[in-house]
């Protein structure tokens, strides 16, 4: 990515705290306009990064650049970016159109315009009418929007956003987080997110850098990281997975032969990845590429071809989870659009296409 | 560090802030401290004089905080979480004690409760002692659970009702929500309260000389030794033994208070009311701060019967010519000098204190425990100390243009600093650093946030703040006795003179007359404040 | 000294002085053409508030200098305060409190010497020899007693000698300054130590012979008079002029008794050094020495004055009317520490 399209870029950067590496020599860079989110499990230094970006942490190594000027000698106040917290952090002395006027105030923004553009911003956001009332007569969802209000209307460049969906229930967070990806896109605002939730990450970012225990592990487009994971844990913490241990047997350019059980297929060979014939890898195969099917009646045959037998199963609305014996593992298989009655139970067989294998090795 | 190097306006404050503090507080005092020499030192402690004040102080200290606290703590959940009546009269009545000129109040006990006491003799004829540890401890209890009460009710004012629901919805009666989740949630301000009251009770003089007979403490040895012998070496030397002790205190509360998060007040609004309380448990409160008041009140009216009569208890012929007295002649201009060095040192105060209060509670900058440190260290000096060191400090020939009122009014704003001080530093520990942040993020510079965010939040601290200078100041007698010259002699001293002449009619219409327009000031302090100073208005 | 040996003594002296003042005309010649005083002088008094407004401004109508007070009831405060402020001096005279406060700031080298020509007649023993404060006044110690008390208690036998007060009879009866908290207090042990020709050991157990007579120690000397009108016991030493003072306002409820071999105070004045107005300061000194002053303080106070030529007070004690100890100041200065501490150890605080 070249300097002028990198809008956030994050270079080196380390972070203790006493004795512990919150943040361990992490570098990446954010494209301008895009929806990028940093994910990753409680206590892996995502929100540290954010904070470090925003400016109330100083790096103790490295350099944080925002729109092409480096930061870290920038006071938060001075930085162009805004950010929503967890806990919305409303002024609570303060009425909603005070709170969403405040940073207008502070920017010398007059009467008239700021008046205009804080009415603008609250009907953007949904709360066009709720300008007079308190923090504390609003609902979860109308604290989070005032709060999105309050930083957008200042028009930063960068929008920096902790886990905001992260105290509300489960519909309200799956609608807010639809409007708040086509925000993104009709201001085209470069946004920085953070969430432990992979789901809110894979839909709504363009970028997701994965981070655990203070390092990127993976950082790239939403179906990149979900479909060709690089190490294992990414492959468990983004979506459900089948790790199956496999033995290489022949490697080509574009191809690697892989052996588990019984099976053996040629799937493709991942990128910047060094095998040899004889190593020990994993197989990443995600449960919705299966098709499963009763073992009486054969069904469609892709490549990879198992029978196993249903242990239990979980309906998930729109899908059935089963979970299949095959051989000596247990594998998770989903079945999308079960439908009501049909079941399966008992033996049944999978097939699996070679190109939905992923080969992870470690 | 690096952050205060970015905000250089906020490095400038800081530096005035600790400036200031330096030359207002440590300088004075270290000519005080410096005064007996190493020689003198040694020879005072050899002299061991100090011994058994000392044990006594500890001892004293302790009985008195613990039930001033306690009472304090009381009175603050009734006015905060009860649903008892009368609160508007309770809240006043609430910091009537602290309204206590020297001499005569404590006079008033021994008057009302003593051997011959107008109410333990006269009403149920009893001849208590009222001299001694008992006494003593007894009027210090009454005389100081308002600084508890204060700081506690702040801090119980800022408590999250979501927790208190949440803990009774689990199934949690009113006593163990209580002890459970208010109790713990309030340490910051139980932590200020407690160590507050301790160290005002540790240099507490006045009650203790008229009122303590021969148990003897700290203060009133070092009162003594200046006083009644003119030997100030000595005196400085006892003060030293002061501060090491209020030290020990410090250190004592920070290490009980740990690095724990006592948030409550986060940027989640709640309009959440607080789980009632039983009308068993309000009316226990109202009983109980009836009682309360109904001594204090005992105690202030007994003043105004002395002030109005021409020799109470003796000859309780009514009178006026008292108060023609007091309010004749240049006996106006003190009051009026009261009035104004006061009300200006309180503002001063309160907002200084505040800002000092934000500084060192939400920094990360070094050296931020010392200044913690140095500005709770005037709670340990005796008045009588602290004005000698500005006396030692400041009566310099340079320094003559000055007008001795200045003097005066920098005196109360220093040495009452440190209530104020504590009540913005437990606010602001309940207060989710997320708000401060979010004003930054916002494009506010950290002073710009200081004013826009946090100081409306923290009304309640300002008030403690200006309420408790404001009563301090009108009533201190030792803080002025070196101080105040001529044209700038203050309602106390007065009294004080008055009280010398034997003339207790008029220094008890001068006392009635000086609280009197203390309470006067304070309510329409009241009446001005309500308007501005909001704290979350919603939630009030 | 006996007082009888100190009126023969004073009356040489005044001969002497006669003497002396006949032969050398040329300081009365000059008196006219010496600088006549003028200005403002500042004044840290302990004197009383009542005694303070009349005797300023009597001074000022007889000399037309101007008179800023700062008074202060406590003399050890105002001894305290000159200390602190000798870098940059603010007062003028130091009036009022007894010379043990003067002699301190005197041996520091903060007051200036002056020998005012109305000191002549003073007794060497109530001033400082080089002039650096000279007495003025001079306050005995006495013994207040409430009458209804006293006669229903005590059965109205007033004490003549200190001695008597360790009768059962005053069991709880008796209010004492106290001795840590107040020079009145102080003085008291000092008297009895004096008293027993400064044996310390006949002095403590005297003390601690009292001790449980005593019901209470009383904070400050002028507040134990008002607990003694209140009725609060039946009587305490205390200051013979308070103790009048206080008579006056109702001659039936307290009365006054001086037992014999008692304590005295001597009420010093001092010109501080560095004052701005040197003349106006020495015209107060010379001033508060004449028969003028003497006799208005007496009136406002009932103190006794060390002029002879001053009337006592009505009822008041005076230097040659009872027994006094020999007081040795210096002494009592000394040793009050160590004093106070054996008091406290014999009884038992």
């Amino acid at each position: 990515m070249s300097p002028e399209t990198a809008h956030v870029r994050v270079s080196h950067v380390t972070k203790r705290f006493g004795g512990v590496t919150a943040v361990d020599d992490v570098s990446f860079e954010v494209p301008k306009g895009s929806f990028a989110t940093l994910l990753g499990p409680s206590g892996c230094g995502k929100t540290t990064t954010l904070r470090m970006i925003a400016g109330f942490y100083d790096p103790d190594e490295g350099d944080i650049e925002i729109a092409g000027r480096r930061v870290n000698e920038l006071p938060v106040h001075r930085r162009g970016t805004a950010m929503v917290f967890q806990d919305y952090a409303l002024f609570p002395h303060m009425t909603v159109r005070d709170n969403v006027a405040y940073g207008l105030k502070v920017a010398h923004v007059s009467g008239a315009d700021r008046t205009r553009r804080v009415d603008e911003t609250l009907a953007f956001v949904g709360l066009g009418g709720l300008g007079d009332r308190w923090p504390n007569q609003l609902s979860g969802g109308q604290q989070q929007r005032v709060a999105v209000a309050r930083a957008l209307v200042i028009q930063p460049q960068v929008l920096l956003l902790d886990e905001p969906l992260s105290n509300l229930d489960a519909k309200l967070r799956e609608q807010l987080r639809v409007e708040m990806r086509v925000l993104q896109r009709r201001l085209g605002m470069t946004f920085v997110y953070v969430t432990h939730d992979q789901e809110e990450a894979l839909s709504l970012s363009d970028w997701i850098a994965v981070m655990n225990a203070g390092k990127v592990e993976q950082a790239g487009a939403p179906w990149e990281i979900y479909y060709r994971p690089r190490t294992a844990f990414l492959a468990d913490f983004v979506g459900s997975v089948n790790l199956v241990p496999a033995k290489v047997l022949d490697v080509t350019d574009d191809s690697v032969t892989i052996a588990f059980g019984s099976q053996h297929a040629s799937v493709q060979r991942p990128k910047d990845v060094t095998l040899a014939a004889g190593q020990e890898v994993k197989l990443c195969l995600r449960p919705e590429s299966f098709t499963i099917g009763s073992s009486a009646a054969k069904g469609v045959e892709h490549g990879i071809d198992l029978s196993g037998t249903i242990v239990r199963r979980a309906f998930l609305g729109d899908t059935m989870r089963y979970w299949v014996k095959v051989e000596d593992r247990e594998w998770i298989v989903d079945q999308p659009d079960p439908g009501g009655s049909a079941t399966l139970d008992g033996p049944v067989s999978l097939s699996l296409r070679p190109d939905r294998v992923h080969v992870i090795a470690e | 560090m690096r952050s205060l190097q970015r905000e250089p306006a906020l490095l400038l404050a800081l530096l005035a802030v600790t400036a200031l503090v330096l030359l207002f507080v440590v300088y004075p005092q270290l000519q005080v401290v410096l005064t007996p020499g190493p020689g003198g030192y040694v020879q005072f402690l050899e002299e061991g004089t100090w011994v058994g004040p000392l044990r006594n102080s500890i001892q004293l200290t302790l009985l008195s905080t613990t039930t001033a606290v306690v009472l304090g703590f009381v009175y603050a959940y009734a006015m905060v979480y009860s649903n008892m009546r009368w609160k508007p009269f309770f809240r006043l009545v609430g910091i009537l004690p602290l309204l206590s000129p020297p001499f005569v109040v404590a006079a008033a006990y021994t008057l009302l409760f003593g051997a011959r006491g107008v109410i333990t003799y006269g009403v149920f004829g009893q001849s208590p002692n009222i001299y001694g540890l008992n006494g003593v401890w007894g009027v210090q209890t009454i005389a100081f659970f308002p600084f508890a009460y204060q700081l506690i009710a702040d801090a119980l004012s800022r408590s999250d009702p979501r927790m208190e629901q949440a803990a009774h919805n689990l199934g949690a009666g009113s006593w163990r929500v209580f002890r459970t989740v208010t109790l713990p949630l309030s340490r910051p301000g139980l932590g200020a309260a407690i160590l507050t009251t301790a160290i005002y009770i540790l240099e507490d003089f006045g009650n203790p000389q008229l009122i303590g007979g021969t148990f003897y403490v700290l203060p009133t040895q070092a009162y003594s030794l200046i006083s009644s012998f003119g030997e100030y070496t000595s005196a400085a030397a006892l003060s030293t033994i002061l501060l090491l002790l209020a030290l020990g205190l410090y250190l004592a509360k920070v290490r009980l208070d740990g690095g724990r998060s006592f948030v409550t007040i986060s940027g989640r609004a709640s309009s959440m009311p607080r789980p009632p309380v039983s009308a068993g448990v309000s009316r226990a409160c109202f009983v109980a701060c009836l009682a309360l008041a109904g001594i204090i009140l005992l105690v202030y009216g007994s003043l105004v019967v002395s002030a109005l009569t021409l020799r109470f208890p003796n000859n309780l012929q009514f009178t006026t010519e008292h108060f023609q007295y007091v309010l004749s002649g240049t006996n106006g201009d003190a009051l009026r000098n009261t009035l104004v060095f006061s009300s200006v040192a309180a503002a001063v105060s309160a907002v200084f204190a505040l800002f000092a209060g934000w500084l060192v509670q939400r920094g990360h900058w070094k050296g931020r425990q010392a200044l913690d440190l140095l500005l709770i260290l005037p709670a340990a000096i005796p008045g009588i100390f602290f004005g000698l060191g500005y006396l030692l400090a400041f009566n310099q020939r340079w320094l003559d243009f000055v007008d001795r009122g200045w003097l005066i009014i920098i005196a109360f704003i220093f040495w009452n600093i440190p209530v104020g001080y504590q009540a913005a530093v437990a606010g602001l520990r309940q207060i989710d650093r997320s708000i401060d942040e979010a004003a930054t993020s916002l494009g506010a510079s950290s002073l710009r946030g200081f004013r826009d965010v946090v100081l409306p939040m923290l009304g309640g601290s300002l008030r403690v703040g200006f309420v408790t200078t404001f009563v301090r100041a009108v009533t201190t007698l030792s803080l002025v006795i070196f101080l105040f010259t001529p044209p700038t002699t203050v309602a106390t001293i007065r009294i004080y003179q008055l009280v010398g002449d034997l003339n207790w009619g008029a220094a008890t219409a001068y006392t009635v007359s000086d609280i009197g327009m203390a309470i006067i000031a304070l309510l329409i302090f009241a009446v001005l404040a309500r308007g501005r100073i909001a704290l979350g208005a919603a939630r009030a | 000294m006996t007082p009888e040996l100190d009126r023969r003594r004073f009356l040489q002296l005044a001969g002497a002085t006669a003497l002396i003042a006949a032969c050398g005309g040329a300081p009365a010649a000059t008196a006219s053409t010496a600088p006549k005083a003028t200005g403002r002088i500042s004044i840290y008094s302990a004197l009383n508030e009542t005694t303070n407004n009349q005797l300023f401004a009597a001074f000022t109508k007889a000399t037309g200098v101007e008179v800023s007070a700062l008074p202060l009831a406590a003399a050890g405060d105002l001894q305290t305060k000159i200390t602190a402020e000798k870098n940059n001096p603010q007062a003028d005279i130091f009036v009022g409190g007894s010379s043990e406060f003067h002699d301190p700031l005197g041996k520091q080298g903060l007051l200036e010497a002056y020998q005012s020509p109305n000191a002549k007649d003073v007794q060497a023993q109530f001033k400082e020899a080089s002039g650096l404060w000279t007495g003025w006044y001079t306050g005995i110690f006495g013994f207040i007693s409430n009458t209804s008390r006293l006669n229903a208690d005590i059965g109205g036998k007033k004490p003549a000698t200190w001695d008597d007060l360790l009768d059962p009879v005053w069991k709880q009866r008796l209010i004492l300054p106290d001795p840590i908290k107040t020079g009145g207090g102080y003085i008291f042990i000092a008297t009895q130590i004096f008293r027993f020709g400064k044996d310390e050991t006949k002095a403590m157990d005297f003390m601690k012979k009292l001790h449980p007579n005593i019901l209470s120690y009383g904070p400050t000397s002028p507040g134990v008079i008002t607990s003694i009108t209140n009725g609060e016991a039946a009587g305490a030493p205390n200051w013979s002029h308070d103790i009048l003072t206080e008579k006056a306002k109702d001659p039936t409820r307290i009365d006054l008794t001086v037992p014999t071999d008692t304590g005295f105070e001597v009420g010093a004045v001092s010109i501080v050094k560095g004052t701005k107005n040197p003349l106006g300061a020495q015209a107060f000194v010379d001033w508060v020495l004449t028969k003028e002053a003497g006799d208005l303080n007496t009136k406002l106070s009932n103190r006794g004055s060390v002029r002879t030529d001053v009337a006592p007070a009505p009822g008041a004690p005076t230097l040659t009317s009872v027994k006094l100890v020999n007081y040795d100041r210096q002494w009592a200065t000394d040793n009050k520490t160590r004093i106070q501490k054996l008091w406290q150890a014999a009884v038992g605080l």
